[in-house]
């Protein structure tokens, strides 16, 4: 196939001239595969010493007709090739990109790069939900001393010394010099913050108090000594038990899912009168009975009640004017039910097994 | 508590089904744990009676009994001594399988065909009587199944009764909450009591010293019993309940005190020396060996009863080895009884002894109703052992044990649960508690409480009660109305947010480790005790020396949780954990907690990958993470000063400073540490006080312009001394560079060959820029040229 259009090059044929350079151009052009014999092509026609430059400079030497004709064929002829030399560049151009391209395909089953990857803990992740579940009731958020004195762990919570309640709960004591025995001690709950909540601060008060607690039990699947509550405590004039209701039903459906039963069992608490222990359907069989459920259909997941206007002596609210409810739940409890975590001990080990999970 | 539904109908006609029931109680605050049934295992059991017995013609010990099985005579081989004509025994038929899995088919032995086997209680795990084949009681026909020869087809419902309620522990008191439930009528156990002439008060003294812990002291002598063992049916009430039978008397006291939550004890009365009973507290040294052979050092707090000679009984907790009933009693001494609660709980809990009768008298026994269940004991006594019952009882009470009388606001009871109750549906509840109810003008109720109730005492025990039979689950659900009320997080509880998240980012993982930790810790981190407080804060009863003392420091369980990973071979362990820890404060009872932010990282950072080499975890690795929470928490100032620390290598730790502030520390630990500790060599640690970096805490930046002209960046590499730190170096050059230095980054460290001996070369990257217009190249090059002729004059650095 030949380089130069059919009916161009019957016009420069004409002229031996233009018609040697055409069959030059022919075989040259032809054979130049790259970028380089493409270049050595412009130089060979169209460089300073060039076969096309060279016809156009001898044209001043030629009569004017003569000059004339083959000035407009030598001109033809230069802007055809520099056309077609850029036209075929970039042809090349392409191809060679197309290769290089092919060259550089990488294999992307390949593994990533190693990001360092950090996590929160499953159980401060829960503290944090629950926080919010209760920032949004309008709740804040409370602290208090993990060593306590009896007095805000237990007396003050009206649960005196002699209390069977007390038999609930093993207490870890703390050596203090010139402390009695049971003087200082871990607390037992979180509901102490309760107690030092309402002495600082006149009502209405609405807190949540997430932190540890301590109770003498030899660790197993369901024990630990050490672990985690979230308390509760709203008091205001005309709280009732409605209230009690409204707001754990709320709190268990965002926790646990929308399309939970809830439920309400009474119970018994020294500092909550009347107290109740709350359900909410089993997620694992969806309240028909199972292993995890223990095949009632329920999982208990805290305790509340109204607060116990004794409680309001200790701190000198009047019960008749305010009355108020307080909860507490076990923050590994609903660990082990939301996330199916089936030993306590587990949250504690840090194996980066359980870390790497949540 | 276990309740034999067959046991309980006899107070009370169930009206509805187990099922029902449990949830009824459950919703009531009676939480059954577990509904189990019983009599399944007896299935195919049948009544035989035997008609003959002859000798087995080739076996000494056996013999062949003719037996009626109703429908049809068989011949059972049999090697019981009492297998004899006329009594009637639970036969096994072929084909049948006994509680332990023996199946029982016909059977050739030495010639006999046995069609069936003749049982004992042993083999029908009913008891432990191996000694001969079970002997029905009663008009029982032959054919008759077991399961109902027996009543063995039984629903016990075990509840969980909470401390508040000691009545629920009875059959009676489970019986009136189902009445109240149901609306139907309590029954109490109905019997006759037959006294004989003989006046109890003459054989019987009973005197009370000290009458705050024993307000009522009721005693009855029963005189010419038998001992022996209890009839079929209240042995398996007995086993229903929980409790195993033992003899006639015995188990009347058990099974009354079950039946009405009053704990009893027999004595026989001819080893109570004189016939006297005296209830006082234990005297300075005094002993007593219990039931269970166990000699007890008595408290001066201990309750005894006793006779003139010494203690008879540690009261209300467990009789004495000494006045027990044998098989040769003859006369008993029945004591019913109301013990302070306070006092026998503390006896159990120093005795470390508990029992039936401690468990209910620790939570509160009716006083009103002793008396009424020696009475009952007593009948059944004479009716189960034989004897009789002398006249009166010797019933001593010291203080008053009346009813009590409560006020109630009806209104006050609809605040508070937040439904309407009408006057009238208050005081059928009330009533169907067995409560008095007087009405005192429109809205106040007084209210008298039955002595069974210890645990109602004021107007909102009342209320309690209302709201949990009125059932909580028909209590309306509303949240509380306040309008002026907004949920917010403080700054120190937002800023260990946001720490918690940078850890996050900086790829760290959260760990939470246990409170307590060996106080071998302190010794190894800190020999010296230069450190740590020197006394730390000890728990008095610890579960073991391994986690007796309170953290003075987060880094031992971070140590631990590396030590705990590497052992399991994950051995690149990233690790973070925010947390309290315990400083003891001179005259103070409690301690400081402050929250501290620990990490720890060992092995890898980043582990190899198939391109490139793997990159160690250290110092200069958590040193990054620090720079992440200078960056995420704006701090205006801060810096790592070269400090040693017992616990750290003296060449690689410092203190973190920030605003100023010793905020904790940095390094890697100390060898020896890692060594003692298990832990691999070149862990670095960090510990800071969160306190600290909430203070210097920016949360919110002052806005910093934005630069719009384009900078001029220049390296700069130069020599200095090996001694000569890089921060200073860092440090000359900021302070030499000018307002128009911008940013000064250390890329590139070199030791070597191309410097001398003792010498470094350090490559630093700076970035210059106005804000107003761009720079010129003079300029930078100018600013430069005053940072090296700084080096040069405080550091001794050259070009390189």
């Amino acid at each position: 196939m030949s380089v130069v259009p059919e009916d161009l090059r019957g016009e420069l044929e004409a002229d031996p001239r233009t018609g040697e350079i055409v069959a030059r151009l022919e075989e040259e052009l032809g054979a130049a595969g790259d970028s380089a014999a493409l270049e050595r092509v412009r130089v060979s026609f169209l460089g300073r010493k060039g076969r096309v430059t060279a016809l156009l400079q001898g044209l001043r030497d030629l009569p004017p007709q003569e000059r004339r004709e083959l000035g407009r064929l030598a001109n033809l002829l230069k802007s055809f090739l520099e056309k077609e030399l850029a036209r075929r560049a970039e042809q090349l151009r392409d191809r060679e990109m197309e290769e290089e391209l092919r060259r550089e395909r990488l294999d992307i089953t390949l593994p990533g790069r190693h990001i360092p990857l950090g996590s929160r803990h499953l159980l401060s992740s829960i503290i944090e939900e629950i926080e919010d579940i209760f920032l949004g009731l309008g709740y804040q958020v409370a602290e208090g001393p993990e060593v306590e004195l009896d007095y805000y762990n237990f007396e003050a919570l009206n649960t005196p010394e002699w209390h069977p309640s007390k038999s609930l709960q093993d207490t870890f004591y703390v050596e203090v010099p010139g402390a009695d025995y049971r003087d200082v001690l871990l607390r037992t709950h979180t509901s102490p913050v309760q107690v030092r909540v309402m002495e600082s601060t006149p009502p209405p008060v609405y807190v949540i108090a997430p932190g540890k607690a301590y109770r003498h039990d030899v660790p197993d699947a369901t024990h630990s000594p050490m672990f985690h509550q979230v308390e509760g405590l709203a008091v205001d004039e005309g709280i009732s038990m409605a209230d009690l209701k409204g707001t754990l039903e709320t709190f268990a459906r965002r926790m646990f899912g929308e399309d939970r039963q809830v439920r309400f069992r009474p119970h018994f608490f020294p500092f909550t009168e009347p107290s109740a222990e709350v359900d909410v359907s089993c997620n694992m069989c969806g309240g028909g009975g199972c292993r995890v459920c223990k095949g009632t259909g329920w999982l208990e997941i805290l305790g509340a009640g109204m607060v116990d206007p004794n409680v309001f002596g200790y701190v000198g609210y009047d019960p008749e004017r305010y009355t108020g409810f307080a909860f507490g739940m076990g923050v590994e409890r609903i660990a082990l039910l939301k996330y199916g975590v089936p030993d306590i001990r587990l949250f504690f080990d840090n194996h980066l097994g359980l870390l790497e999970q949540y | 508590m276990r309740v034999s539904l067959e046991w309980l109908s006899e107070y009370v006609d169930l009206v509805v089904g187990a099922g029902e029931l449990a949830e009824l109680l459950t919703n009531s605050g009676t939480a059954v744990e577990a509904v189990e049934t019983t009599g399944e295992e007896l299935q195919g059991f049948v009544v035989g009676e035997i008609l003959e017995v002859w000798p087995h013609p080739a076996a000494d010990r056996l013999s062949v009994c003719r037996v009626d099985l109703g429908g049809q005579v068989v011949e059972i081989v049999c090697g019981a001594p009492n297998a004899r004509a006329g009594i009637r025994s639970p036969v096994a038929p072929p084909g049948t399988r006994l509680p332990d899995g023996t199946l029982i088919s016909e059977v050739e032995i030495r010639g006999v065909v046995s069609r069936g086997m003749l049982l004992s209680e042993k083999e029908l795990a009913l008891g432990e009587d191996s000694s001969g084949i079970m002997e029905l009681e009663g008009e029982v026909k032959a054919g008759t199944s077991l399961v109902e020869a027996l009543s063995a087809a039984d629903t016990v419902l075990v509840l969980e009764i909470t401390p508040n309620r000691p009545d629920c522990l009875s059959m009676l008191g489970v019986a009136r909450e189902v009445a109240a439930l149901t609306g139907v009528r309590l029954r109490r156990p109905s019997f006759r009591l037959r006294e004989d002439e003989e006046e109890a008060a003459q054989r019987v003294g009973v005197e009370i010293l000290d009458g705050d812990l024993c307000s009522r002291y009721v005693a009855r002598v029963i005189d010419g019993v038998r001992v022996g063992p209890s009839p079929w049916w209240m042995r398996r009430r007995l086993r229903a309940a929980g409790i195993r039978p033992i003899n006639n008397v015995v188990d009347v006291t058990n099974y009354v005190m079950m039946e009405l939550g009053q704990p009893l004890h027999a004595f026989d009365y001819r080893l109570v020396r004189e016939g006297k009973v005296i209830v006082r507290r234990a005297a300075p040294g005094e002993t007593i060996t219990t039931l269970d052979g166990v000699e007890r050092r008595l408290h001066p707090d201990d309750l005894l009863i006793c006779d003139p000679a010494g203690p008879i009984a540690l009261a209300g907790v467990m009789g004495g080895e000494h006045t027990e009933v044998s098989e040769e009693t003859a006369c008993v001494l029945l004591e019913s009884a109301h013990f302070n609660p306070a006092a026998i709980m503390r006896t159990s809990r120093t005795q470390d002894l508990t029992s039936e009768a401690s468990y209910r008298f620790e939570r509160g026994v009716d006083p009103g109703g002793c008396l009424y269940a020696a009475d009952r004991a007593s009948c059944l006594m004479a009716e189960l052992a034989g004897g009789r019952v002398l006249r009166g009882a010797v019933d001593v009470v010291t203080t008053d044990i009346g009813p009590r009388v409560v006020p109630l606001r009806v209104e006050r009871a609809r605040r508070i649960i937040g439904v309407g109750f009408s006057p009238d549906r208050v005081k059928e509840i009330l009533l169907s508690l067995e409560m008095g109810v007087r009405e005192e003008g429109e809205d106040a109720l007084q209210v008298e409480v039955p002595t069974f109730r210890p645990d109602l005492e004021r107007e909102i025990d009342l209320v309690e009660e209302i709201a949990r039979i009125h059932g909580y689950q028909n209590i309306p659900s509303t949240l509380p109305a306040t309008p002026h009320r907004t949920g917010f997080l403080t700054r120190e509880q937002r800023a260990r947010r946001r720490l918690a998240s940078i850890m996050v980012g900086a790829g760290m993982r959260e760990a939470i480790t246990v409170s307590f930790i060996h106080d071998a810790w302190l010794r190894i981190l800190d020999p010296d005790a230069e450190h740590f407080p020197a006394s730390p804060l000890r728990l008095r009863n610890p579960l073991s020396e391994e986690a007796a003392v309170m953290r003075p420091s987060l880094l031992p369980g971070l140590l631990e949780a590396v030590r705990y990973n590497v052992n399991r071979r994950l051995t690149d362990v990233h690790l973070f954990e925010m947390g309290r820890v315990f400083v003891p404060v001179a005259g103070e009872k409690l301690p400081r907690e402050p929250v501290r932010l620990g990490c720890v990282v060992t092995g890898r950072w980043i582990p190899k990958q198939w391109d490139r080499e793997p990159e160690e975890a250290d110092l200069y690795t958590l040193k990054g993470v620090l720079e992440r929470i200078a960056d995420g928490m704006h701090w205006e100032s801060w810096s790592l000063a070269r400090r040693e620390y017992p616990f750290l290598h003296p060449g690689r730790s410092g203190a973190v400073l920030v605003g100023g502030e010793e905020a904790g520390y940095l390094g890697v630990i100390h060898p020896r540490v890692a060594e003692k500790a298990d832990i691999p060599p070149g862990t670095a640690v960090m510990e800071l006080e969160v306190d600290a970096l909430v203070r210097a805490w920016k949360e919110i930046p002052e806005y910093r312009e934005v630069p719009r002209y384009p900078s001029v960046t220049m390296d700069l590499a130069v020599v200095v001394r090996e001694e000569v730190e890089a921060g200073r170096v860092e440090e000359v050059i900021r302070s030499a560079g000018g307002e128009l230095l911008r940013e000064v980054r250390l890329f590139d460290l070199y030791r070597g060959g191309q410097v001398g001996e003792g010498e470094k070369s350090l490559a630093f990257n700076l970035v210059f820029y106005a804000l107003d217009r761009t720079l010129r190249e003079e300029e930078a090059q100018a600013a430069r040229d005053a940072i090296v002729q700084a080096l040069r004059e405080r550091v001794g650095a050259r070009l390189r």
